[in-house]
């Protein structure tokens, strides 16, 4: 990717992915990413603002170098994580009298991560600032807003806040700033489900810390920028709120069509309620779909065959992944079949043990449901539609 | 007394059991934690704790 200016003096140098399909081994990236580095000119020094991914290392140097940068006085470290502080080795090397400028638990991480020397660092406290002459840069330290060492840093003059991983999207786009929302949305909040959503307890407060700051630009570290930053803020106020909506998520296996025709029948007895569903078929469901669907559902329901005693593996790397990821949700329940016995429903119930919900009476049936076997579903969902009733969602 | 738990880790503070690694005795309630007191697992900070 080459070079381009946000404002006068303030670049984005970094690069984009746009053949990545997975990212950590686990998250998949259909529209590819991109991995954000931003160059701060002031009267005196120059800072550069995290770096890229080491894949992409060659690509930051030789934007650096078209640009002409014979000296980087500052490296801003928002977050140690690899995509972002991966190529700091290769700019020390480059530029061996930077200082990194960063807080002390993410300093700690740097040298664990990627035994970067600890007499390189100038280490910062919350809202503590740097001056690069005309420019001033402040640092807001954000514990778990995704790491225990996440920080953001504010340009004062220009107003352009870089959080990161904070507010990104998984796009790789030629676009330097978001060109359409719908799209943005989307994968802005299907990101926030992978990444942000374990921490949207902690997230919630600094949502109101940012707009205080009132900038005029977000530049996170993946995807496009914001020249409207209550687009993203707006949206992460809602994302992290308590509020839950109308809706079912309902991730299924069957093996040989009985735990099918349950979901079947379940699927349409909520939409007679008037409850959304979102069924997903986990033998083909893209987990980031999952989780994203997870975002703001009232209730989970996860439909199981039984595997010799068990629920289906696949159901156990949903509900495990669930489990991690925290979402809102309120009410869980299991329903599926079995033949000879097993605790499907026990297991996967007692998987859930971070996420805080109120388990409603789980639904397992012997073989293919008959008519009274139905009438279980009928009970739940006839439940679900009071407890959504209570909460006043429908 | 109430259990909590983390928002970050998903740990409990079970004040029945206290926190044995950190040297709290067994019957700690949750607000007799010190407010400089953190997490054992992810050493995130007590407001970030909720009733379980
Ligand atoms: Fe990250
Ligand atoms: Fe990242």
């Amino acid at each position: 990717m080459t070079a381009r200016e946000i404002v006068p003096g303030v670049f984005s140098v970094g690069a984009i992915d746009w053949d990545r399909r997975l990212f950590d081994e686990l998250i998949p990236l259909p529209q590819g990413t991109s991995y954000n580095a931003y160059l701060v000119k002031g009267e005196e020094k120059t800072a550069l603002i995290d770096t890229v991914d080491p894949a992409k290392e060659y690509e930051l140097i030789s934007n650096l170098c078209r640009m002409g940068i014979e000296r980087i006085d500052y490296v801003v470290i928002n977050h140690a994580e690899q995509d972002h502080a991966g190529s700091l080795p290769m700019i020390l090397e480059f530029f061996p009298d930077a200082v990194i400028v960063t807080n002390e638990k993410c300093k700690d991480l740097l040298i664990a991560l990627l035994h970067v020397p600890a007499e390189k660092f100038r280490v910062i406290r919350d809202r503590e600032k740097i001056s690069l002459g005309k420019r001033t840069l402040q640092f807001i330290i954000t514990p778990w807003t995704h790491w225990p060492e996440t920080q953001l840093t504010f340009l004062e003059e220009d107003r352009i806040l870089f959080p990161c991983d904070l507010f990104g999207s998984h796009i790789a786009t030629s676009d330097l700033f978001m060109s359409d929302e719908r799209t943005t949305y989307v994968a802005a909040k299907r990101y926030y489900a992978e990444i942000m959503m374990p921490f949207r307890t902690s997230i919630r407060g600094y949502v109101g810390t940012v707009r205080g700051l009132n900038p005029a630009i977000i530049a996170p570290s993946h995807g496009p920028l914001y020249k409207n930053p209550s687009f993203i803020l707006d949206a992460y106020a809602d994302w992290t709120s308590d509020t839950v909506k109308n809706e079912v998520v309902l991730p299924y296996v069957s093996m040989h069509g009985s735990t099918l025709k349950m979901v079947d029948y379940f699927t349409d007895a909520l939409i007679a309620r008037g409850i959304a569903v979102k069924p997903f078929n986990l033998s083909k469901t893209d987990t980031g779909e999952l989780a994203m669907a997870m975002v703001d559902a009232a209730t989970v329901v996860i439909a199981t065959p039984t595997v010799l005693f068990g629920p289906h593996p696949l159901v156990v790397y949903a509900t495990y992944l669930a489990n991690l990821l925290r979402p809102k949700v309120r009410y869980a329940s299991v329903i599926g079949s079995y033949g000879w016995g097993g605790k499907a429903s026990e297991t996967v119930v007692k998987m859930l043990d971070h996420v805080k919900v109120e388990v409603l009476e789980p639904v397992m049936v012997r073989g293919l449901s008959d008519e009274t076997a139905l009438r279980g579903l009928d009970r739940l969902a006839d439940e679900i539609l009071k407890k959504h009733q209570e909460l006043n969602l429908v | 007394m109430a259990t909590y738990m983390c928002m970050i880790c998903g740990h409990i503070y079970d004040p029945s059991a206290g926190e044995p690694v950190q040297g709290i005795k067994a019957g700690t309630a949750f607000d007799q934690l010190a407010d400089t007191w953190s997490c054992p697992v992810c050493s995130a900070e007590k407001r970030l704790f909720q009733k379980a």
